[in-house]
């Protein structure tokens, strides 16, 4: 076989998809030819080489901007639906694209207000009163956080989520809020926003604790799944006990329960 | 085309295959997307700090993905392995956020051969010198040799689907990733030598 045809089968040869066959093909071959088998070799090392680049983890801030557009778009194509079959009653051509009107209102208003606060920091003044701005507009995102969490639409409980995140340093009734949400919010997405938001609250007295407590009410999957991660990364110990409850509920997804055995076992480590 | 295997947890329960899901989310589930975000992020993500080296952007790139997903969900087939379609997307992605950033560059730098040429920060990946340096020596290979290296070492993709993926017949993908994997040697070595030297 030629050089070309055997180094055709090189690829393959480095995952292992490649035939008995083909790998005595290539065996061989390489015992003959001393220039394919050291290019083989060279590819040996440098493919091995790449298997030390490690793989890394997203930030906490990408799955709350997931859960965000796809609430919006949920919202979207419910209110498509409605204004279609608004539109087919009046006997008119369904015209509605998908909007997020509600949403971009309250966001925009958002934007305006954090806006002009930024705005007022970065115009200088004194020191004393840029601190003051400063805790002026962490104010007034733990208000809007706490506003938007009261809403009755999901979309705009998740946008408060994500405003109670950018507090530097949330206030208890924000914190309680959070927590709130995380066991008593009737939409998953806004629980699965609510601990990833708690995350960078990690070690404010109370938070580890009360998420804890929240792995033995919550019931959905994806949910159960960021709480174990974020107690594993925490490291905390007393989530051992919760964890063992949670597997010997025996009420879990198969996903689930692999993760909360691990997360055990990283707990113990 | 490969039928894609189900999922089989320890209970014997089946879970919903990607392809099961992705029809779901075409038939008005959108909901369902939110499973395929949580298996499929983390290596989208890898992905395309792979190929970018920029944390931010790749984080940017993900979501764009699933954006994308929810506005061609009508179109989706089912007749390749899921994964393959979206690596469709995702490489799209790419070359939309290449174009874009080589767009805003001064026009000296628009003809480079590759981007992210600047040495990016020793925290990118910490996992040891080693690390660094295959990583460097992967930054030194033209984007398109790079992103067949990736798609192929990382992505748990095969040749056939990598040519599906990237429109090409299979021998060329054999053989360009033979020319990726003799570069990336080569350029690894220049860099050990020159660190030793």
């Amino acid at each position: 076989m030629t050089c070309d045809k055997i180094q055709e089968k090189f690829a393959d040869y480095l995952t292992g998809d490649l035939d008995e066959t083909g790998r005595r093909d290539v065996r061989e071959h390489i015992l003959g030819c001393a220039a394919c088998r050291q290019d083989l070799e060279d590819l040996t090392v440098i493919w091995a080489k790449l298997g030390v680049l490690p793989e890394e983890q997203p930030g906490g801030g990408l799955r709350h901007r997931f859960y965000t557009m796809l609430e919006e778009y949920k919202d979207g194509l419910v209110a498509e639906r409605k204004a279609a079959r608004a539109e087919a009653g009046r006997g008119r051509r369904a015209w509605l694209t998908f909007q997020r009107p509600a949403f971009a209102a309250s966001f925009s208003a958002v934007l305006l207000v954090a806006g002009a606060a930024a705005g007022w920091l970065a115009g200088g003044g004194s020191a004393l009163k840029r601190a003051t701005l400063s805790r002026e507009l962490q104010d007034m995102r733990q208000q809007v956080a706490l506003s938007l969490l009261s809403r009755p639409s999901a979309t705009e409980r998740i946008q408060g989520v994500g405003y109670s995140a950018a507090v530097k340093n949330p206030n208890e009734t924000t914190l309680a809020a959070l927590f709130k949400a995380v066991d008593g919010d009737p939409n998953p997405n806004v629980r699965l926003a609510a601990v990833d938001a708690l995350y960078l609250f990690r070690d404010r007295p109370g938070v580890r604790e009360s998420l804890v407590k929240s792995l033995a009410v919550q019931t959905y999957p994806l949910v159960q799944v960021a709480l174990i991660d974020f107690l594993v990364e925490v490291r905390e110990a007393r989530a051992a006990d919760a964890l063992k409850a949670l597997i010997e509920g025996g009420d879990l997804t198969p996903e689930v329960k692999t993760r909360a055995e691990q997360g055990l076992k990283q707990i113990g480590i | 085309m490969d039928a894609e295997e189900p999922r089989r947890g320890k209970t014997g329960h089946m879970s919903p295959t990607d392809n099961e899901l992705m029809e779901q989310v075409r038939d008005g589930r959108v909901e369902r997307l939110a499973v395929l975000f949580e298996r499929y992020q983390t290596m989208l993500y890898n992905f395309f700090l792979r190929l970018t080296g920029d944390r931010a952007a790749s984080e940017d790139l993900v979501q764009e993905v699933f954006m994308r997903v929810l506005k061609y969900r009508a179109g989706y087939m089912g007749d390749s392995r899921f994964n393959v379609w979206l690596f469709q997307i995702a490489r799209n992605a790419h070359v939309d956020h290449l174009r874009k950033r080589k767009a805003a560059l001064p026009l000296d730098e628009r003809f480079a051969e590759t981007p992210g040429r600047e040495p990016r920060p020793e925290t990118v990946y910490e996992d040891g010198r080693e690390a660094e340096l295959v990583r460097r020596a992967l930054d030194r290979l033209p984007a398109p040799k790079r992103e067949i290296l990736v798609l192929f070492r990382f992505q748990d993709l095969k040749l056939r689907e990598i040519a599906e993926i990237t429109g090409v017949q299979v021998g060329t993908v054999k053989a360009q990733v033979h020319r990726a994997l003799k570069d990336l040697g080569r350029i690894y070595l220049e860099l050990r030598q020159g660190r030793a030297s």
